[in-house]
């Protein structure tokens, strides 16, 4: 099947051909940071992760959010979705490779990955995220990709892949779960240190991907005539929506517990993000601007008399992502670093170098999933 | 010198080791020394000693950053300027940033102008231990919190994980950054993360560490705080004494009185 | 290769247990592991067969680093008796003579080992 990903028309290679020129700028600017250290980013003693880990958070969410067309499709057989799922499932395996990808851009010393697996350390959460990423991405390909391969037969798929997508269910709550507890279990960082994390991570993960999705479909539609359907957009747009209400309650259920309580170590982090703190307030317009245009999005996707209208829905989509990403990289990630554990507010700036590589990464993913959506597209239109 | 490193021996349950205490002086400076394994003890056992520090800011004289010298020396630890980059094992705080949950209003000018030295906690449950994927840190057998630098895959979690600000990351070569090298303790390379280890490469010869012995107010005590009779364990009954942010659970055994 | 480092690190790991069982065996019956008063390890001869140092030193080099840094086991005891502590020091301390020792063979060898990236090489100790 993959030799459909190989023919394509002038837009398809023009695309494909800038995607390798970024890919290409990114391992330059890794080589770099091989050879010098990850002292080329940003990061530091105090900020000691940066725009690779928020990538990483950002991305489990769209890896995660496949379950909303799969679980609809699979459990409650949802018809509408049947041209969506494939899409889904495609998106969460590009998703889950550039997470990995991002973690190793990360690491300090990448040629010892496999040590990670050489000593097994089950008290960290490390070592189950590699286990829940890897399992995902496979469980999304193997199966995605066999059913697509039955349906270009034009027979059953195999039963086996029934068990596997079953399974993909609760393996997509675990990923981000897992990843939320990757920071949740942390002593020092208070902005971390909260039990609605994961189901925050939960929702804001639902609201971006499926929006995501909906631009995804936007863009199969008009480039290459592949149309999920109006139903099946509508559904995804009430499910976006309503994640988008679920992210923003638990966000409120944070600045209510940190400032009604008044308890300074929950107060800071939020205060420093959202109002600054000792007179650094870097990160407020970002925060201000992702909230804003985060609820603002959400109206529109409630609304029906707005979310009818394409442009206006498209809008919705591109703000509800980028609301997310701010929120969830910029502020939970950068920011949960500050106030440091000697309640110092410190700066953090990516370089040139650490933007190349992260470009590159996403160049990876988008590659790999241009080439995959090539394939179903190719497949389902005969 | 030697009669204090004796009584040391003694004291921190190396019994069986005092009568060798003086064979037991290798000069630090000299890493190819021939080695007298008769004073290193048998296989550890678990638990018998967990080394404690307390440090008297009383004595810690102001503006003196001897010990953060010694230990910087001892260590082969870069010194790159800004705080980007930097590596720190042992360091001036100040009060109110080292001890920042304690009561902030109506200080006393005292406490507004003090500093303290902040270094590794060796926490008895160490968060950095447990967000560690490949165990690189981990808790040995004597309560001390130590890296492995050959297994380290500079994740960083672990400096995510401490409540303290412990750990440094290698964020280049440090090697550019140390002026004179120390034989008694390897450099580190680009990529893995470090911080103090109380000096275990000195306990097993049986000396104290770098910062105790640096010390011109003998501010610092170090000891088995599983050993009742031992002087930090005298120490700590007799005065009120401080840990960094307690109400973590970390059980720091690094402890202070200001 | 990874292979053998993975086997020999196995079998020393369960020869750590079997000691490690047999110590508190012994400490159980209330005796206290105690240094022995061998003194220095003068000795004209290597810890291992020389031809077996060929080709393993690199594994004789791990595991001593293992147990030394996660075990605290220190003390190497060849078969005849004689103990050596469990540190790279201890090989360039016997091998002082000839400061070219590693470099020789690594650079007929070529190959090119990590550890003077962190470890101070005989070139650049001043004795």
């Amino acid at each position: 099947m993959l030799e459909k990903a190989l023919k394509g028309n002038r837009a398809y290679w023009i695309w494909m051909v800038l995607l390798v020129m970024v890919i290409v700028s990114g391992l330059s600017a890794w080589g770099r940071q091989l050879e010098f250290g990850l002292g080329v980013t940003g990061m530091g003693r105090d900020i000691s992760w940066g725009l690779y880990i928020a990538q990483f958070t950002f991305l489990v969410g769209v890896a995660a959010s496949a379950v909303m067309v799969v679980l609809p499709y699979y459990l409650h057989n949802q018809k509408a979705f049947g041209k969506t799922v494939i899409v889904g499932e495609f998106l969460a395996v590009s998703a889950a490779l550039m997470c990995m990808l991002f973690i190793l851009a990360d690491m300090g010393k990448p040629q010892r990955v496999l040590n990670v697996l050489l000593h097994p350390s089950p008290h960290s959460m490390v070592f189950w995220d590699v286990i829940v990423l890897n399992g995902y991405l496979l469980l999304n390909l193997v199966t995605g990709w066999a059913v697509l391969g039955a349906e270009r037969k034009g027979v059953l798929p195999p039963a086996w892949t029934k068990a596997l997508i079953y399974l993909s269910i609760p393996w997509a709550f675990s990923i981000h779960t897992v990843t939320a507890f990757l920071y949740a279990g942390m002593p020092g960082r208070h902005l971390w240190l909260t039990a609605v994390l994961a189901p925050r991570f939960l929702a804001s993960a639902f609201a971006a991907g499926t929006a995501l999705l909906i631009l995804i479909s936007f863009i199969l539609k008009k480039s290459a005539g592949y149309d999920i359907g109006f139903e099946a957009r509508k559904k995804l747009t009430v499910l976006a929506a309503y994640a988008g209400v679920a992210n923003f309650f638990l966000l409120g259920a944070e600045f209510f517990t940190a400032f009604y309580s008044n308890v300074p170590a929950h107060e800071h982090s939020l205060q420093h993000l959202y109002f600054g703190l000792h007179g650094h307030a870097a990160f407020v317009p970002w925060m201000w601007t992702s909230l804003v245009v985060g609820i603002g999005s959400v109206i529109v996707l409630l609304v029906p008399l707005f979310r009818s209208r394409p442009r206006l829905l498209v809008a919705a989509c591109i703000g509800l992502i980028a609301s997310i990403w701010v929120d969830k990289g910029i502020g939970l990630v950068i920011g949960g670093f500050l106030p440091t554990p000697f309640e110092e507010i410190v700066g953090y700036v990516p370089t040139i170098t650490e933007l190349q590589v992260t470009f590159g990464i996403w160049a990876i993913g988008l590659l790999v999933l241009t080439a995959l959506l090539k394939v179903v597209v190719d497949v389902k239109n005969g | 010198m030697n009669q204090q490193r004796r009584e040391f021996l003694r004291k921190a349950g190396f019994a069986a080791l005092a009568g060798l205490g003086a064979a037991a002086g290798l000069n630090p400076l000299h890493a190819l020394e021939k080695t007298d394994t008769s004073v290193f003890p048998r296989k550890p056992v678990e638990g018998k000693v967990r080394w404690g520090m307390l440090i008297d800011t009383r004595n810690c004289p102001e503006g003196c950053t001897k010990c953060s010298a010694a230990c910087h020396f001892e260590h082969n630890v870069p010194d790159f300027s800004g705080t980007k980059n930097e590596v720190k094992w042992i360091w001036k705080s100040p009060y109110e940033k080292a001890f920042p949950t304690s009561g902030m209003q109506f200080k006393s000018d005292e406490l507004e102008k003090l500093e303290v030295p902040t270094l590794c906690n060796h926490c008895a449950e160490p968060p950095c231990a447990k967000a560690c994927p490949t165990e690189a840190t981990f808790k040995r057998w004597d309560g001390i919190v130590s890296m492995d630098y050959h297994r380290c895959i500079g994740c960083r979690f672990c400096m995510a994980a401490c409540p303290y600000g412990s750990r440094s990351f290698n964020w280049q070569d440090p090697r550019p950054g140390i002026e004179i090298f120390s034989a008694s303790y390897p450099t580190r390379e680009r990529g893995v993360v470090e911080k103090c280890n109380f000096c275990s490469e000195r306990l097993v010869k049986g000396m104290l560490p770098a910062c105790v012995e640096a010390c011109p107010g003998k501010a610092i005590t170090f000891g088995n705080l599983n050993d009742p009779a031992s002087d930090i364990r005298a120490l700590l009954a007799r005065e009120e004494t401080m840990q960094r942010k307690p109400e973590l659970g970390t059980l720091p055994s690094v402890f202070y009185i200001i | 290769m990874r292979k053998n480092i993975l086997m020999s690190a196995w079998i020393a790991l369960a020869l750590l247990l079997a000691v490690g069982i047999f110590m508190q065996q012994e400490s159980g019956a209330g005796t206290e592991p105690s240094a022995t008063a061998s003194g220095k390890s003068e000795s004209t001869s290597c810890v291992y067969p020389k031809e077996f140092m060929k080709s393993h030193h690199m594994q004789v080099l791990d595991e001593w680093r293992h147990d030394s840094v996660r075990e605290g086991d220190r003390i190497h005891v060849t078969p005849d008796g004689r103990e050596f502590e469990k540190s790279l020091n201890t090989c360039l301390d016997c091998h002082s003579r000839n400061k070219m020792f590693c470099f020789m063979c690594h650079q007929y060898a070529n190959v090119k080992p990590t550890c003077w990236n962190c470890h101070l090489s005989p070139m650049e100790v001043t004795k």
